[in-house]
C-alpha cells in the first residue's frame, strides 16, 4: 500500500546538481559563436542534414581559418600506416638524378607557407555532402626547385604522385580479358602544372604536423585543384615522357559535361582538375531592430585562384544585389566571406542565393544552366545552392 | 459551540500549514499540493518506485559545442534532447520484450530520424529510405553486423536480439553517404528513456534498491552517472546537470 505520504517527494540532488539545477533556471547558458553577434539569432535552413564532426559546420562559421575538428577526409584506400622515422620519399623516371628524401632532409630545404582553401571535387553533390571543404595555413618545401634539381630529361611530359595507399584494381571485370592488378594511389598533371611554384610538399598544416587522416607525414598541396590532386600519404613522384591514365584520372573523377554544337549536345569526359568558382551562404540570422526582425547572411567564395570580384545575394527570386566582400583576411588561394543585409522579410518560407562572379566576368551559374544541368557526373559542383528558410511571424 | 468549531478548526488550519511551510523549507523539493501527480500511486505501485527528472545542458562560452543547436531548444533552461537516461540494472537473464511494432527510423533529407533510440532486446527497428536516392544501413557492432542498402521508397527491418546497454550501442551508418549516423542503444530491461525536446525523463515501476543512474548523450560525446535509492511508492526527483566537463572523447564501444 502506498503511504499517505505518497505525494511527498524524496529529491535527491547531486552534489553539483542541486545547486547548479537552480542556477541553470536562473542564468541564461550562452550558446552564442565567437562569430556571431550576441543579439544575432540562427534562422536554421529547412530540411538539410545536421553536420556532423570532422565536417565543416557552416552555420557556426567563424574561422577563416579551419579549425582541425572541422575538417574532412576521404580515402579510397584507406588510411596507410606510414612510419615516419623510417619514411622515404622517392623521386624516379624521367631524371637525371633519382634520390630520396627523408621527412627531416625535406624539412631542412627552404620552407614555404601557402594558404589554401582545399574542396572535395564532390562537395555539394548532394545536400547530405556539403561540408567538404576548408581553408588552411599548409607548411613545406616547393616542389618546383627539387624536380628542377634532379635535372629533368628532354622527354618529360608529365609528373605522377603516388601514396603509400594501394589497392587492387580490376579492369574490364567481367569479360574474357578481365585483368587485376595491385596498383597505389595515383594521380598525375602535366610537367608544366608541376613546375608551378606555388606547389608544395607539405608536412605541416596551421603550425601542427599532418594528421594521420589528412595525409601525415607528407602531402603534395596544389593550390586551386580540387582535393584529389593534393595527394595524400606522398610516397613516390615519378617523372615519365607518357601518359599516366590510374583509375583516379581515367575512370573515376572524370567530369562528363555536354555542350550545344549547332543544336545537338556532344559530350565531353575531362579529369577533375581545377577547382571552379562557387560560393555559398553559410548562414542567416536574425535580429531585432526596432521591432523589426532583421535577416543578414553570411558566406563564403572561392575558386581556383583568379580571383573574386563580386559575390551577389538574390531573394525569392528578384534582384541580386552585391553582398560586402570581407576586406581581410585574404589570399589569392583561399575563400572570402561575404555578407549582406536581407531586410525584414515576411514570415514564412523564402530562398536565398548567392551567387560569385569572378574579375574574367565568369558567373557561378545556376543548377539550371547548361554548364551544370548538362553535365552528367557529380564531380565539380559548383552550381548557385539555394537555401530555404522559414522567418518566424 | 458552532464559532468555537470554527475558530479551532481555522487554527488547526494555520498549525498545519505553518507545519507543512517548515518542512517545505527543511526539504526543497516536497511536493506542494501543485506538484502532485494524479497517477502518482499508479506509477509507484506498492512495491516500485519512480525515477524522473530533467537533463539540462548547461553551455560554457570558451568550449561552445556547436552541435548544441540540433539539442538544445530552449536556450534559456537548456533542457537537453536526444540523451539516453537509463537505471544500470546488472542481469545477464535478457528480458525479453513482447513482440510489437518495430521502430521506424527513416532516412529522409541524409539524417537518420530519429538519431537516437533506445530498444529492447528482442525488438525490431524498421528502416525506411524517403529520399529519392540509395541508402544504405550497415553496422559494424561486435555482435551483430549488417550491411543493406535500400532503395529510395524502400525499407528493410532487423530484430535487435545483443543488449550491449548504455556501453554498447549499435552505431549505424549508411555507406553511400558517410556523414550519416544513428545510434540503437540496446536494453534487457525496461528501465530506460530517451529524452524530448523539454529534456524529461520518467522511468517507472523500479524494483526498490540502490542504483547507478546513467546518461548518455551519443552525438555530444557526453555522459554522466549518480548512485540513487529507489524506495517503495516513493518518487525520487533527480535533474542531471551536464556541461563540457561532462564531454569524454572516449567513443562509444561497438
Amino acid at each position: 500500500m502506498v503511504e499517505s505520504s505518497k505525494t511527498r517527494r524524496e529529491a535527491i540532488k547531486t552534489a553539483t546538481g542541486g545547486v547548479a539545477a537552480a542556477l541553470a533556471c536562473l542564468s541564461i547558458p550562452d550558446f552564442v559563436f565567437p562569430g556571431q553577434n550576441q543579439d544575432e539569432e540562427l534562422v536554421p535552413f529547412l530540411d538539410m542534414p545536421r553536420t556532423p564532426p570532422n565536417r565543416l559546420d557552416w552555420e557556426t562559421l567563424d574561422s577563416w581559418i579551419t579549425p582541425q575538428d572541422q575538417v574532412f577526409s576521404v580515402q579510397h584506400y584507406g588510411t596507410p600506416d606510414v612510419d615516419h622515422a623510417a619514411f622515404q620519399l622517392e623521386l624516379a623516371g624521367r631524371i637525371d638524378h633519382p634520390r630520396t628524401f627523408s621527412l627531416d632532409q625535406l624539412k631542412s630545404l627552404p620552407v614555404k607557407e601557402q594558404l589554401m582553401t582545399l574542396e572535395c571535387s564532390g562537395n555539394g553533390a548532394s545536400k547530405g555532402f556539403m561540408n567538404a571543404v576548408y581553408n588552411g595555413n599548409w607548411r613545406g618545401t616547393p616542389l618546383a626547385p627539387i624536380l628542377k634539381e634532379c635535372g629533368l630529361q628532354a622527354d618529360a611530359r608529365e609528373v605522377v604522385f603516388f601514396g603509400f595507399d594501394n589497392n587492387v584494381e580490376t579492369l574490364r571485370e567481367g569479360t574474357d580479358r578481365e585483368l587485376s592488378v595491385p596498383v597505389p594511389f595515383g594521380r598525375s598533371m602535366s610537367l608544366d602544372d608541376a613546375m608551378n611554384l606555388n606547389l608544395l610538399l607539405a608536412y605541416e598544416r596551421n603550425g601542427k604536423p599532418l594528421e594521420k587522416r589528412n595525409g601525415a607525414p607528407l602531402r603534395l598541396i596544389v593550390p586551386g585543384w580540387y582535393g584529389i590532386a593534393n595527394i595524400k600519404w606522398l610516397k613516390r613522384i615519378e617523372v615519365r615522357d607518357s601518359r599516366y591514365m590510374g583509375r583516379f584520372m581515367g575512370r573515376d573523377y572524370v567530369t562528363v559535361r555536354g555542350h550545344r554544337n549547332e543544336g545537338e549536345v556532344e559530350f565531353v569526359e575531362t579529369s577533375v582538375s581545377r577547382m571552379n568558382l562557387k560560393s555559398i551562404v553559410a548562414r542567416i540570422t536574425t535580429r531585432s531592430r526596432n521591432k523589426d526582425a532583421v535577416l543578414k547572411s553570411y558566406g563564403a567564395a572561392w575558386d581556383d585562384g583568379t580571383g573574386i570580384s563580386k559575390v551577389q545575394i538574390q531573394v525569392d527570386g528578384g534582384e541580386w544585389q552585391d553582398a560586402k566582400l570581407d576586406e581581410a583576411p585574404r589570399a589569392p588561394f583561399s575563400w572570402v566571406f561575404f555578407s549582406r543585409e536581407l531586410g525584414a522579410l515576411k514570415p514564412g518560407k523564402h530562398r536565398v542565393v548567392s551567387r560569385a562572379i569572378d574579375v574574367n566576368g565568369r558567373i557561378q551559374p545556376s543548377a539550371q544552366e547548361d554548364e551544370i544541368a548538362l553535365k552528367k557526373t557529380y564531380w565539380e559542383a559548383y552550381q548557385q545552392w539555394p537555401r530555404e528558410i522559414d522567418v518566424a511571424g | 459551540m458552532k464559532y468555537v468549531l470554527e475558530k479551532h478548526s481555522q487554527g488547526l488550519v494555520s498549525i498545519l500549514t505553518l507545519a507543512y511551510a517548515i518542512l517545505a523549507l527543511s526539504r526543497p523539493c516536497l511536493a506542494t499540493s501543485s506538484e502532485q501527480k494524479p497517477n502518482a500511486s499508479q506509477r509507484c505501485g506498492n512495491q516500485t518506485g519512480v525515477v524522473e527528472g530533467t537533463v539540462v545542458y548547461r553551455a560554457d562560452k570558451q568550449r561552445p559545442w556547436r552541435y548544441a543547436r540540433y539539442y538544445v531548444n530552449k536556450r534559456d533552461r537548456g533542457q537537453l534532447a536526444e540523451s539516453v537516461v537509463v537505471i544500470r540494472v546488472d542481469s545477464r537473464e535478457p528480458q525479453l520484450a513482447e513482440k510489437r511494432a518495430p521502430v521506424i527510423v527513416d532516412q529522409r533529407n541524409f539524417q537518420f530520424t530519429p538519431e537516437t533510440i533506445a530498444i529492447r532486446v528482442g525488438d525490431r527497428v524498421k528502416f525506411l529510405n524517403n529520399d529519392k536516392g540509395i541508402h544504405n544501413v550497415h553496422s559494424r557492432h561486435l555482435r551483430h553486423t549488417f550491411n543493406i542498402s535500400i532503395p529510395s521508397g524502400g525499407e528493410h527491418t532487423e530484430r535487435f536480439m545483443y543488449a550491449g546497454g548504455i556501453r554498447r550501442p549499435y552505431r549505424i551508418g549508411c555507406v553511400y553517404h558517410s556523414a550519416m549516423r544513428s545510434w540503437i542503444f540496446v536494453f534487457n530491461h525496461p528501465h530506460y528513456q530517451v529524452t524530448k525536446a523539454n529534456g524529461h525523463f520518467s522511468l517507472d515501476k523500479i524494483p526498490p534498491g540502490e542504483y547507478m543512474l546513467e546518461m548518455v548523450h551519443p552525438a555530444g560525446k557526453l555522459s554522466w552517472s549518480q548512485k540513487i535509492k529507489v524506495r517503495p511508492g516513493r518518487i525520487t526527483s533527480i535533474d542531471i546537470v551536464v556541461s563540457p566537463d561532462n564531454r569524454t572523447e572516449k567513443r562509444l564501444r561497438e
